[in-house]
């Protein structure tokens, strides 16, 4: 006889910590526990594409909090924007942007590199947070929890 | 057979950097180096140096893939010329990715510089900063204690670990070996862990100084590390060897990419895809530091020979970690720099081939800098072993040469 279906699971049993975070989220209620991303590079060194593969892995096992990765920016209810922009990847950034289905959300994910252009600074629509330097997956998974509106 | 991997001037005179048998050295002449267009290019485009990549007839057309993709992922576009399944050639901008790092570097002091090295390609910052740290204790006749350098190359190759862990991973995720894909990718995330208990970073970022190391791990972090490494080999080496009897896996990489040792040599690939081509050349053969070290060979050229190298690889260089993890006991991190002036040539050998930097030093700031980085030999190969092949080909051809655009575009 299995315990949990008498004694009940306060907590999944993959989770040994929970996910949380201090970056401030504009709530968005239309993003209701699930969620669709598509992430875009536009010139970060590496390590936050790295990092987003990271946060793949079964080891954080994103989709069962409903989060999944579209194919395409015309799928996504999310974008991730990884990096300070180069000169030449502004209006790629902006095409992306206005292919996405309204309503959307804009994560910024800055990255520690000094060079590049600040993503404030282009005054993007629909930013709902931003993120300074390089965060690791469990940091970038507690605010996609937020976003989606599973913690607050 | 000499591989051009830099070609810059110093002084007033021209300087070719080729590397042989394992060692590098400067040729003051041009000996028909076929590669040294590709080298002026690289900062805008990379394209097959065997071609001029203009294909034109009748319903061929540019089949541009990039810069915003799901499949490459990064801030780069392919032009895939095509009639419509078969790819006749490629030629891959890199610009968009520009951050003109090495630029930027110029009139600063080196110590800032080395924190800029680490941002050209955050998955090879070992490699970037060993070599650029290289080239500056060059120019300033730093002398670094071997027990420093056993720690450096430790770093070194639980970079390869990761990259070479991360690459097979990808391919599996290409030839839709999906079980496969998520064993290694957590195996890859487990050995981004073991990387941050060893140098309290991920990425090992800030771990190589200018003469020695920014810390030394305690002795608890290093048996944790060497027991992390224990399991993640055992499964590494179960994982790879049961994926070798998938025919489904095998017959997507075999016979796909294929690219020849000479044409691998005039292109100025080195790395693990060289070696694939049946080359021995690695730069760790000279180094007294890695004398256990067996270098891996393989025969076909092809995308599975690159992956069956990789994969060795990950066990060899598990092995070296294993048996020069023990018994580290430098005397000081970092040696102090007393000249101030001069200039110096460093290299190491990074998870995808030769990584190298010439620094002129001036007062202790950078007065002229070249940086020769593997991803853009590895693009050029791309270019030259897809043509002929189909487009369902081109993420194993990609993918297996371990190839980025940070580190391709600076």
């Amino acid at each position: 006889m299995r315990w949990w279906p008498i004694v009940g699971m306060t907590k999944m049993m993959t989770e040994d910590k929970k996910y949380e975070s201090k970056v401030r989220v504009k709530k968005m209620k239309i993003f209701k526990r699930s969620l669709n991303i598509y992430t875009v590079d536009v010139g970060n060194c590496n390590v936050l594409n790295f990092e987003m593969q990271a946060l793949k892995s079964p080891k954080y096992n994103i989709h069962r909090f409903g989060i999944y990765s579209a194919a395409s920016p015309k799928h996504a209810d999310l974008l991730i924007v990884l990096g300070k922009p180069t000169k030449e990847m502004v209006e790629p950034l902006r095409c992306t942007i206005e292919q996405l289905p309204e309503p959307f959300g804009i994560l910024l994910i800055k990255g520690c590199e000094d060079d590049g252009i600040d993503p404030n600074e282009l005054k993007l629509p629909n930013v709902v947070a931003s993120m300074d330097g390089c965060p690791n997956p469990s940091e970038i998974l507690a605010v996609l929890l937020k976003i989606s509106g599973r913690s607050d | 057979m000499s591989i051009l991997l830099a070609h810059f001037n110093s002084n007033g005179r021209e300087r070719f950097v080729v590397q042989e048998k394992g060692k590098i050295h400067v040729e003051n002449e041009n000996k028909g180096f076929k590669n040294l267009k590709l080298l002026e290019n690289r900062n805008e485009f990379i394209s097959d140096v065997f071609s001029d990549g203009k294909i034109e007839g009748d319903g061929v057309f540019d089949f541009r893939y990039g810069p915003v993709t799901a499949g490459v992922g990064e801030a780069g576009v392919y032009h895939l010329y095509t009639y419509g399944e078969r790819i006749l050639s490629v030629k891959i901008d890199t610009f968009y990715k520009r951050r003109a790092l090495d630029d930027k570097m110029i009139a600063m002091n080196v110590n800032d510089a080395l924190k800029t090295v680490r941002h050209v390609s955050g998955n090879f910052s070992v490699s970037h900063s060993l070599a650029f740290s290289r080239a500056i204790e060059d120019a300033l006749n730093v002398e670094v204690d071997d027990e420093v350098k056993r720690l450096r190359a430790i770093a070194l190759e639980l970079e390869r670990i990761y990259n070479h862990v991360h690459v097979i991973s990808k391919l599996a995720s290409a030839a839709a070996q999906l079980v496969l894909s998520a064993h290694l990718s957590e195996l890859f995330e487990d050995s981004l862990c073991v990387n941050e208990t060893f140098s309290g970073s991920r990425y090992l970022c800030d771990f190589v100084r200018i003469g020695g190391v920014s810390k030394i791990p305690s002795d608890k972090a290093l048996n944790s590390v060497l027991k992390e490494i224990e399991r993640i080999k055992k499964d590494f080496a179960d994982l790879y060897k049961n994926s070798m009897d998938s025919a489904n896996y095998i017959d997507r990489l075999h016979s796909t990419a294929i690219l020849n040792a000479q044409d691998a040599m005039a292109i100025g690939l080195t790395g693990p895809s060289l070696r694939a081509c049946n080359v021995k050349e690695d730069l760790r053969m000279n180094d007294e530091t890695f004398k256990s070290l067996r270098i891996v060979t393989d025969e076909e050229g092809d995308s599975l020979s690159r992956m069956e190298v990789r994969a060795e690889e990950v066990l060899e260089s598990m092995k070296f970690i294993e048996t020069n993890m023990g018994k580290l006991n430098p005397k000081e991190t970092a040696k102090t720099v007393l000249t101030e002036n001069g200039e110096g040539l460093g290299w190491c050998e990074s998870p995808s081939g030769t990584v190298l930097y010439h620094a002129d030093v001036e007062d202790f700031k950078i007065k002229d800098l070249y940086v020769s980085t593997p991803s853009v030999f590895g693009m050029a190969a791309i270019a030259h072993s897809i043509v002929g092949n189909i487009f369902t080909d081109f993420p194993f051809a990609v993918d297996s040469f371990g190839v980025n655009f940070a580190d391709a575009a600076r």
